[in-house]
């Protein structure tokens, strides 16, 4: 997987992601642990699943349209 | 009403395998276009499990035989590998995908209650069901008829052994019926499979579902929900009749609702008042007291002999008609009309040695009815 190191946020939404879908290399792993504030990476991890919420309910209603409810 | 079925012929090209229908382990298609639906999901998810089944054992047997140690294998020792790790998450993620769309498809089908012909509320009593056809004026109780000699091993079992009911469910062909589910006591459950209907039926929750039978026939069911000592013996017969059959049949129990609010004026003798007292004993009753009179020690009290059937008349039909509290004794004053209440109550002064000769009149129920 390749390791997106220049921007500090783009770093922690790719780690917050790769914890959703369960898997992360163990060198990655070791450099978030290493480096910037827990707070960021709490921060992101409360924002993805806010926006992983958001999609579903959107897809649930994009079925329901479908279906011609 | 789901207007995009693209997803269907690829179900269908999975499923027409005769050989799994055959089996009577196997769920029943059914008698509605539901069922049928139901049915092919889960032959369709049945075939993707066995082809997962195969994959999986088939890659597992290869590579233990191919890779024995008497042939000199030697394992790799690594920690960790990203890209299988991502490739055996998105796999079983697209798989589980492609079932879950044509599985919302149905559902919401499913749950699509509106434009009902008929509306039935149903009711789970312990240890019966009750069946109120909304605004027709049809109203009753739907008990176990089995004979406990049956339950007891001392005959031998019939064919619709603990499968049969005194008064069915009777629905029309063709016209779509909703179900409002509810309970009286404990939280019961409606199963119906040939109508792939099975909803949880919850005191003080009304919950909702539908089916359209289309052909004519005897369905049967049962109670899925832990509900007690009779959850076995409170089955599910739904008759269903051709429009006109079924018109009929309305107009029937009508009239047999009224003669049964006329024979209550009439006069009852003692031995009238018994006869029918012991069939009202043996639906209603026996499921707890049973059939001897004699109860279950430690759950249900005797009646041969006990101070309620033996006392004060007026003691005992308050309890017959409003229950006891704290017990599981329910109250039948809404439940049995005042032929079949003053029948059962006479039954139980006058059956298994309590000679009391105490006759108990429709009229006199009636009066305390009111």
């Amino acid at each position: 997987m390749s390791n997106p190191k220049k921007n500090g946020l783009l770093k922690a939404a790719f780690s917050a992601l790769a914890a959703m879908f369960g898997v992360q290399s163990e060198r990655n792993r070791q450099e978030d642990f290493s480096s910037g504030s827990p707070l960021r990476y709490l921060l992101t991890g409360v924002l993805m699943v806010a926006l992983f919420v958001a999609s579903v309910i959107l897809l649930v209603r994009l079925a329901l349209m479908l279906a011609g409810g | 009403m789901i207007k995009r079925v693209w997803l269907l012929p690829w179900i269908g090209s999975l499923v027409s395998l005769p050989a799994a229908a055959a089996w009577d382990v196997n769920i029943t298609p059914g008698a509605t276009a539901i069922s049928r639906e139901v049915y092919d999901l889960h032959m369709t998810i049945f075939w993707i499990c066995v082809a997962i089944g195969v994959v999986v054992f088939g890659v597992m047997f290869w590579s233990i035989i191919h890779h024995r140690k008497s042939r000199g294998a030697e394992a790799r020792n690594f920690h960790e590998n990203t890209a299988v790790e991502i490739l055996w998450t998105l796999i079983p993620f697209v798989i589980l995908i492609a079932m879950a769309i044509p599985a919302t498809a149905t559902l919401i089908k499913m749950y699509d209650n509106t434009d009902a012909d008929i509306d039935i509320q149903v009711t789970g009593y312990q240890w019966k069901w009750r069946y109120q056809y909304l605004g027709q004026d049809i109203d009753f109780f739907s008990s176990l008829t089995t004979p406990n000699e049956q339950i007891d091993n001392e005959a031998p079992k019939g064919e619709n052994y603990l499968l049969e009911v005194d008064h069915p469910l009777v629905l029309p062909v063709g016209k779509k019926i909703r179900f409002l589910f509810t309970a009286n006591d404990v939280i019961h459950s409606w199963w119906v499979p040939d109508l792939a209907v099975k909803k949880d039926a919850i005191p003080g929750f009304i919950n909702e579902s539908w089916a359209i039978p289309e052909e004519s026939g005897i369905y049967r069911g049962q109670c899925t929900e832990l509900c007690g000592r009779g959850h076995g013996f409170m089955p599910i017969v739904v008759e269903v009749k051709p429009q006109a059959e079924f018109e009929q049949w309305l107009a029937d129990t009508r009239e047999a609702t009224v003669a049964q609010a006329a024979s209550a004026t009439e006069e009852w003798s003692l031995e009238q008042l018994i006869e029918h007292g012991e069939q009202v004993y043996n639906t209603t009753c026996a499921a707890c007291h049973q059939a001897t009179g004699q109860g279950i020690p430690g759950a249900f009290p005797a009646l041969a002999g006990s101070p309620v059937a033996l006392g004060d008349i007026d003691a005992h039909i308050n309890i017959v008609l409003h229950g006891k509290a704290g017990t599981a004794m329910q109250a039948f004053g809404a439940q049995l009309n005042a032929v079949d209440l003053a029948a059962v109550i006479t039954y139980e002064r006058n059956a298994w040695g309590n000679d009391t000769g105490d006759s108990v009149s429709p009229q006199r129920i009636t009066e305390l009815q009111q």
